[in-house]
């Protein structure tokens, strides 16, 4: 056993802290960077100037400083030459998007998911597709260095097969291999768990950035959810953990997709309010039907006001149980749940107030997700990315050599 | 904590009728404060109060913990309380730009420094995260209504103000721009803004607030963390002046 890391591994180490901090703060300046990462002027100078000739940063003169003295070069990552694919595959949208170091969106493509059974060939095909198209526009000095995708549905860490995912029907789906091998670039697809992901991506670029602890809540058809402690990441032992919508809440309630009853997901998700608002099975289904209550019960619609309550409700006692167990500074609704937090926050701030212990929602900050809609996608791209920080001169030279 | 901005014990009365009794109320910096109360309950009279509009009999107000007299709106204005009124105040055939810029005009000698107007208005819209609107030079009648209460709000923001009180800021706004709305007002508070926010809307109140103040008939029920309450106990409070150990004691504050 050697006594410490190597200077190659400190060197490896510091490369992929440098590009980590312009990769999610934007073009900083090396003065900035020296103070950021307590590292001396020549060793960010080195360490930039092995990025800069890799591609993967550039330095430029800043704008104006309004400061004597010479200014310092701001390094900003090469967002439009190094890029991921990013995939997001949800029970109702597939979204393909090509986004560049530093999180920048450059190209993306949607389509309309019909739900029914997981055809692992069509959807696999149709994304690569996708990725094909976006990468046949691109200039000839662009490179691909990693691709990801999100999927609803429980994760195997390891292999990235789809293990359960009711809301997709999908069941041992061999996911990631199949997209690898349509996509053809000779790079693997990781696969992760939706709402960890879009936990990962508030975290790292939303409204949770320099929030250690927060619990991230997306509601689509279900309720997934990712659970960030000390700034990780909790995925259990096999990459499962965090799925809060099965988070048993009224039992003998509501059948849920799981085939437990009373889940979390069965109390709140899309088909409790639209049951509840008389409208299930009334053509419109997913975010539209879920936006049309909401809008509904804020003209005055009783029956789609009581739908909301009884919803809210539910989502309260859930959020509360959370609360306890694992005292969040933050917790962010997303997905549709942004929609119905903002609609029904009277009935889920006074659950919490009742369940919650008083220590744990004292400081609590409830707040919807700043991502939005991307999310998930932003959340598979910064997956992509992952080891393309952990190790950034090893990986690009793999991708162009 | 100590609250950004304070009033303590007010009486105000038009003539024979007495609106508000010893009303005591705080806003803190990085909260957002939710004002709420029934019709006449006297919101929009505390509201003028400490924006210089109406004098106030007896009481003071206290700013950034010194006490301050508030004349006018100007002297509101130069402390950094700025309020956003229902009817927002803006001109129609005016684009985004001289709107926010009305009457506190960016010069460049004799002429008006367009390009710095523009950057800054600019800027304030990006710092809060708008993406809402296309152009900054549309004029302010092509903009929806949420557009129209978020431009409003940005006017408030770019003076470096320290306090934004927005009088009922979703009331006229379909559900999507109420949202957009809401995390606005949010987004104010987390960058250290003191907030306070008048509205009808419990969802809206306990959405995005951290305390919640309720004015029953001109004298203040309670302050509480909006973490401590619920819905029922605010509607009381609103309705009745008390709930429970909360609220009014004999008509009088406890």
């Amino acid at each position: 056993m050697r006594a410490g890391p190597s200077q190659e591994d400190i060197r490896r180490h510091n490369l992929g802290a440098l590009l980590r901090h312009v990769h999610l703060g934007g073009p900083t300046s090396r003065a900035e960077l020296t103070s950021k990462m307590g590292l001396n002027r020549s060793t960010i100078m080195a360490l930039t100037s092995d990025l800069t000739a890799a591609g993967l940063v550039r330095e430029e003169l800043p704008r104006e400083t309004g400061r004597a003295g010479r200014p310092s070069l701001v390094v900003r990552p090469e967002s439009s030459r190094v890029y991921v694919f990013a995939f997001d595959v949800g029970p109702d949208r597939l979204a393909v998007a090509r986004v560049g170091l530093g999180g920048t969106i450059l190209d993306r493509r949607e389509a309309v998911r019909r739900r029914g059974p997981f055809e692992l060939e069509e959807l696999a095909g149709m994304l690569a597709g996708f990725a094909r198209q976006m990468r046949r526009k691109t200039r000839a000095d662009t490179v691909c260095v990693g691709a990801a995708a999100a999927v609803s549905g429980g994760v195997r860490k390891g292999d990235g097969v789809i293990r359960f995912g009711p809301n997709l029907q999908a069941e041992e789906i061999p996911f990631g291999e199949e997209l690898g091998r349509r996509l053809g670039l000779g790079l693997p697809v990781s696969v992760g768990n939706d709402a960890n992901l879009a936990a990962l991506a508030e975290h790292s670029r939303g409204v949770g950035v320099a929030v250690r602890d927060l619990i991230y809540l997306h509601g689509d058809v279900g309720i997934g959810g990712g659970i960030i402690a000390g700034g990780h990441l909790l995925g259990g032992h096999e990459g499962y953990g965090g799925e809060v919508g099965h988070m048993v809440v009224n039992p003998g309630g509501r059948v849920c997709g799981c085939g437990s009853r009373g889940c979390l997901e069965a109390e709140v998700g899309e088909r409790a309010l639209l049951e509840a608002a008389g409208k299930l099975g009334g053509g419109q289904h997913g975010r539209d039907a879920v936006r049309a209550v909401v809008d509904a019960a804020d003209r005055g619609d009783i029956v789609a006001q009581e739908a909301l309550k009884r919803v809210g409700d539910w989502l309260g006692l859930g959020v509360a149980n959370l609360v306890n167990i694992f005292n969040p500074e933050m917790v962010i609704f997303g997905g549709m749940l942004r929609e119905i937090y903002l609609g029904s926050a009277a009935q889920v701030r006074s659950r919490m107030a009742l369940h919650a212990m008083a220590p744990q929602r004292e400081r609590l900050r409830l707040r919807t997700s700043a991502l939005a809609d991307d999310a998930t996608l932003v959340g598979a791209a910064e997956l992509a990315f992952a080891h393309v920080l952990a190790d950034p001169l090893e990986v690009l030279a793999r991708v162009t050599g | 904590m100590t609250p950004l901005l304070e009033v303590r014990g007010i009486d105000k009365s038009f003539g024979p009728v007495q609106v508000l009794h010893d009303v005591t109320f705080s806003a803190y910096a990085g909260e957002v404060t939710a004002l709420v109360g029934d019709n006449g309950a006297g919101k929009s009279t505390l509201v003028k109060c400490v924006g210089g509009i109406h004098p106030i009999d007896a009481g003071e107000i206290v700013f950034d913990g010194r006490p301050v007299q508030v004349h006018g709106p100007r002297d509101a204005g130069e402390l950094g309380i700025e309020i956003v009124y229902q009817d927002l105040a803006l001109c129609d055939n005016l684009d985004i730009v001289q709107n926010m810029f009305l009457g506190r005009e960016r010069k460049n000698g004799l002429v008006l420094d367009e390009a710095t107007m523009e950057e800054l208005a600019g800027e304030t819209l990006e710092g809060l995260s708008v993406r809402t609107v296309k152009s900054i030079r549309q004029r302010v009648s092509s903009l929806s209504g949420g557009q129209r209460q978020t431009v409003a709000i940005a006017k408030a923001v770019l003076w470096d103000s320290k306090v934004v009180i927005l009088d009922e800021p979703t009331a006229a706004l379909g559900v999507a721009q109420t949202a957009q709305v809401l995390e606005l007002v949010r987004r104010l508070a987390d960058k250290g803004l003191a907030v306070v926010l008048i509205s009808h809307n419990m969802n809206d109140v306990f959405a995005v607030s951290d305390r919640i103040a309720a004015l029953y008939l001109g004298r203040m029920a309670a302050q509480v963390r909006t973490a401590d309450v619920t819905h029922a106990q605010i509607v009381e409070l609103i309705t009745s002046g008390r709930s429970g150990d909360l609220g009014l004691k004999n008509g009088t504050a406890p």
